[in-house]
C-alpha cells in the first residue's frame, strides 16, 4: 500500500518540480483557493483579477525589480487539501491566501506556529484583525463586526441622528457567517434604543419564506441582510411577495452583478450594499489593465468580470500586498523573508491605491486597516454611494475582536 | 513463487489461526512497520504532514466506520457526527485542564454513549430506514454545534486545541504528531484483525448476512449491532480526537459536516467493504488522489504553458477523478480491496498459474 502511494506521490513532486525559477529572484504569492465548491461565485473573479494586476506590475518592472509569481491551486474548501496546499508553498511564497472561512480556520495554528504570513480577507476569524494575538494574519479589510457597526450607523445619519422607535430586522443565512454580527447587532440596539429583530433562515437559503412572512408583520424601517449569491435572488422574490420595498434593504459586501441581473436591474432599484472595494471601471488600475492587458487580448480571464465588484476586491486584496512586499524589498535588499513581509504589511500606512479601496492604515497592532467601508446604492443602471469612506462603533468592535482573541491566546494559540 | 505456501504445516491451533500464515507476507508487514517508523527521516516533511499523517487517520476512521458497515452490516450515515462528538469532547476536556491521555478516552466514551443512546432507537429499523436514522444524528449534531455557543466556541465556531501533551512531555515535533497517529492506527489495525478472530466478530458477520437467521442460532442480533455501534463509535470518537489534536489543531463545525459523513462512506465502499486493508486504499483514494491528481493537472498545464482558464483548469481533475471511481467500481464493483487480492492470489500461484483450479 505505501509502494503504490509512493509511486503517486513521486509522479506529484516530479511534475511539481517541473516549474523552475526563470527571471531574478522573483517574489511568490501563494493564492490557495477554492475554485470547485462553495467559493466559486467569488473565486474567478479574484484569481483573474490577481493574475491581471500581477501582469501589470511586471509589465511596469515588478516589485523594485523582482517579478511577480502566482501560485495558485485548488483546495476544493476541504480543509485537508488547504493544509496541503499551504504547506506546498509556504516555503516559496512570501504570503499564503485561502479565500474560504473552514480552511482558513483549519490553516491559521500552522500558519501561527510556523510563522508565515497569511491572508485572510473577508474570510475565517474576525478576531484576527488584533495583530498582537495574531501575529501572522492579516485581513487587510473590514470584519463582519465593523460592516454591521458601519450599516447601522450609516442608518442612524439617515435617520437624522436617531434610531429610537426605528426597527431594525437582522436577516441571515443560519450559520456561522450569518450569526457573526448578531452580538454587535445587540449590543447597538442597547446603545442606540431601536428594536431588533433576528430573522434567520436555514442553509442553503433557498427557501426564506417563513422569515419574510414574519418581516411582513414586523414591517421593519431597515432590513440588514447577511447573504451571498443565490440567497440574494431569493429574497428579492420574497421581499416582492410580500410587499416590502428592496430599497429598505442593506446587504453585506457580497452582492454582484451576478445577483444583480439575476434579480434584474430595474426590480433591484434601491438596494443598498456595504462596500469595501471602489468598483466599476472607472479606476486608473482597471483603466490600466483595460489598456495594457485586454485591449491587447492578454487579460487572465473574460472582459465582462472586470466590472465586476468581485474583480476589484480581488485587486483590494493584493494592492496593499504587493505594495507590503515593495516596501519590503525596498527597504533592504536581501531576500524577502516572512518576518521582512510582515514588517512589510505592517508599514502599510494611509494606502488606499490610489482610491481603489478605503485608505488602509495597518500596524502591528491593527491587521484590519481600519475596518472603513461605504454603502452604495443601485439606482438602476449603477452603483452609486451613498457615503464616504467610514468607520463606526470602533470601541464596540475592538471589544469584540479583543473578547474573542482573548479566548483564543487562552487556549493556547498564541 | 513469492507467497510460497510449500512447507507450512498447521500442526497447531495457534499456527493454524496465524493472522499472517504465509512467511512473505509477514516479511511484507514487518517491512511497512520498519517503513513507517523511518517516515519521518525519509520522507519529505510536506508528504508526512499532508498526506502520510491524514492518512493514517483517517484510515483509523474508516476501520471504525468498516467495524459496523462491513462487518456488521449496518448503514451508517451519521459517522463524521461521531467524531466530532469524540473531537469536541477532547478539546473541551483538555481545556478544563483534564490530561490529554484521560480527555481522549473521554472523546471516546462520549462518542460511544450518544452513538449508543442514538443506535438503541435507530436499530429498531433496518436497511434505508437505518441509513436515514443515523443522518438524523449527524443533522442533530450539525444544529447543537451550530446552536449551543458552549460547544462550538461562539460566533467564530472555531476553538484552538492545546497542544498535545502525552505522558508528562509536549509533543509539538510533526513527528511526534506522526508518531502518536502511526500507533493509534496500528491499535485499531491490529483490533480490527483479531476481530475477525473472535466469537464477536464471527457474530457480527453473521446478523450481517441475515439477522433472524442469525437469531435463530443463538445469536442475539439487536445486542451485538449495539456492540458494533458502540465500538465503532469508541473508535470513531477517539479518531476525531486524533484528527484534531495531530493534524487541525483547531475544531470547527464544518470539519465533521455531513459532506465529510459521505466521504468516510465513500472510504470504506470504494475500499471494500469488511476489508482492512481496503480501508487503506479506501482512504487514499477519496482524500488523498484529488488533491494529487489537480496537483498532476496545475503542474502540467503549467509545464506545457497551456492557456487554459483557471476555473475549467480546476475542474478537469473533478472530471477526472469521477472518471477514475467509475472505472474503479466498473472493473472491480467490490471495491480497491479486491483488486488487491486478485494480484495477491495472482502471485500465490506465480509462475505456475496453470496449477489454478
Amino acid at each position: 500500500m505505501f509502494r503504490k502511494l509512493r509511486t503517486l506521490l513521486g509522479a506529484a513532486a516530479l511534475a511539481l518540480a517541473l516549474p523552475s525559477a526563470q527571471a531574478a529572484d522573483p517574489i511568490r504569492f501563494g493564492l490557495c483557493y477554492d475554485l470547485t465548491k462553495a467559493y466559486t461565485f467569488i473565486t474567478p473573479q479574484v484569481v483573474q483579477a490577481v493574475k491581471d494586476y500581477a501582469a501589470l506590475l511586471n509589465m511596469k518592472g515588478g516589485l523594485e525589480g523582482h517579478p511577480i509569481e502566482l501560485i495558485v491551486q485548488d483546495h476544493g474548501n476541504e480543509p485537508q487539501r488547504g493544509i496541503e496546499c499551504y504547506e506546498r508553498v509556504k516555503s516559496q511564497a512570501v504570503t499564503v491566501d485561502l479565500l474560504s472561512t473552514p480552511v482558513s480556520r483549519a490553516v491559521l495554528p500552522r500558519a501561527m506556529k510556523d510563522g508565515n504570513v497569511m491572508i485572510q480577507a473577508l474570510v475565517g476569524r474576525g478576531d484576527a484583525i488584533d495583530g498582537e494575538v495574531f501575529k501572522w494574519v492579516f485581513p487587510l479589510g473590514p470584519t463582519y463586526w465593523g460592516q454591521a457597526a458601519n450599516i447601522v450607523s450609516y442608518f442612524k445619519k439617515q435617520s437624522g441622528g436617531s434610531l429610537k422607535g426605528k426597527k431594525i430586522a437582522f436577516l441571515y443565512i443560519d450559520y456561522p457567517f450569518g450569526q457573526e454580527p448578531i452580538p454587535v447587532m445587540k449590543e447597538l440596539q442597547k446603545r442606540e434604543g431601536f428594536e431588533l429583530e433576528l430573522f434567520p433562515y436555514p442553509l442553503p437559503g433557498s427557501d426564506q419564506s417563513s422569515a419574510w412572512s414574519q418581516l411582513r408583520r414586523y414591517q421593519p424601517d431597515l432590513i440588514v441582510h447577511w447573504a451571498f449569491s443565490a440567497m440574494h435572488v431569493v429574497a428579492a422574490k420574497e421581499a416582492k411577495r410580500n410587499g416590502i420595498p428592496l430599497d429598505r434593504m442593506i446587504t453585506v459586501n457580497w452582492f454582484n452583478d451576478v445577483d444583480l441581473n439575476n434579480i434584474g436591474a430595474d426590480a433591484a432599484k434601491g438596494i443598498r450594499r456595504s462596500a469595501t472595494v471602489t468598483s466599476g471601471t472607472e479606476h486608473p488600475i482597471v483603466k490600466d489593465i483595460l489598456r495594457e492587458l485586454y485591449d491587447k487580448g492578454k487579460g487572465n480571464g473574460d472582459r465582462k468580470f472586470v466590472s465586476d465588484i468581485y474583480y476589484t476586491t480581488g485587486l483590494a486584496i493584493y494592492a496593499p500586498i504587493f505594495e507590503a512586499a515593495r516596501l519590503a524589498v525596498k527597504s533592504e535588499k536581501a531576500p524577502l523573508t516572512a518576518e521582512r513581509m510582515r514588517k512589510g504589511l505592517e508599514s502599510l500606512n494611509n494606502y488606499s491605491a490610489n482610491g481603489l479601496l478605503p485608505a488602509l492604515t495597518v500596524t502591528a497592532k491593527d491587521h484590519g486597516g481600519g475596518g472603513r467601508t461605504r454603502i452604495e446604492m443601485w439606482d438602476g443602471a449603477k452603483w452609486v454611494p451613498q457615503s464616504d469612506w467610514f468607520a463606526d462603533y470602533t470601541d464596540l468592535v475592538w471589544s469584540t475582536v479583543k473578547q474573542h482573541s482573548g479566548e483564543f491566546a487562552q487556549a493556547g494559540g498564541k | 513463487m513469492f507467497y510460497r505456501q510449500a512447507g507450512i504445516h498447521h500442526t497447531t491451533y495457534r499456527g493454524d489461526r496465524a493472522l499472517f500464515a504465509i512467511p512473505f507476507e509477514r516479511w511484507q508487514i514487518g517491512v511497512l512497520l520498519a517503513f513507517a517508523l523511518v517516515v519521518p527521516a525519509v520522507v519529505s516533511s510536506l508528504y508526512m504532514k499532508s498526506y502520510v499523517l491524514p492518512w493514517l487517520i483517517w484510515s483509523a476512521a474508516a476501520l471504525g466506520l468498516n467495524l459496523i458497515l462491513g462487518w456488521a452490516g449496518q448503514f451508517h450515515f451519521g459517522y463524521a457526527a461521531i467524531m466530532g462528538i469524540g473531537a469536541y469532547t477532547a478539546v473541551h476536556a483538555t481545556l478544563n485542564r483534564i490530561p490529554f491521555e484521560i480527555a481522549i478516552v473521554l472523546g471516546g466514551v462520549m462518542a460511544t454513549l450518544i452513538g449508543c443512546a442514538f443506535a438503541i432507537t435507530a436499530l429498531r429499523v433496518r436497511g434505508l430506514y437505518l441509513a436515514l436514522s443515523t443522518l438524523a444524528l449527524q443533522f442533530v449534531m450539525d444544529w447543537v454545534i451550530n446552536k449551543v455557543p458552549a460547544v462550538s466556541g461562539g460566533t467564530q465556531a472555531t476553538i484552538q486545541a492545546p497542544s498535545m501533551r502525552l505522558l508528562g512531555n509536549e509533543i509539538t515535533s510533526d513527528a511526534g504528531l506522526y508518531y502518536v497517529a502511526l500507533v493509534w492506527c496500528i491499535l485499531v489495525t491490529v483490533f480490527m484483525l483479531n476481530l475477525r478472530r473472535t466469537g464477536l466478530g464471527r457474530a457480527l458477520v453473521a446478523v450481517r448476512e441475515k439477522d433472524f437467521a442469525a437469531a435463530v442460532i443463538g445469536v442475539n442480533s439487536f445486542y451485538y449491532k449495539l456492540v458494533a455501534f458502540a465500538m465503532s463509535s469508541f473508535i470513531g470518537g477517539v479518531s476525531g480526537a486524533i484528527l484534531v489534536f495531530c493534524f487541525y489543531h483547531a475544531v470547527t463545525p464544518e470539519q465533521f459536516a455531513v459532506n465529510v459523513s459521505i466521504q468516510v462512506l465513500a472510504m470504506v465502499i470504494v475500499g471494500g467493504l469488511g476489508s482492512i486493508i481496503g480501508c487503506y486504499f479506501g482512504v487514499a483514494f477519496i482524500l488523498l488522489l484529488p488533491g494529487i491528481v489537480a496537483n498532476l493537472i496545475f503542474a502540467a498545464a503549467q509545464a506545457l504553458d497551456l492557456k487554459i482558464g483557471i476555473e475549467l483548469l480546476a475542474h478537469i481533475p473533478a472530471l477526472l477523478y469521477g472518471v477514475l471511481i467509475i472505472g474503479f467500481l466498473l472493473f472491480e464493483p467490490l471495491g480497491l480491496a479486491k483488486i488487491y487480492s486478485n494480484l495477491r492470489n495472482y502471485f500465490i500461484f506465480w509462475p505456475f498459474g496453470y496449477a489454478k483450479k
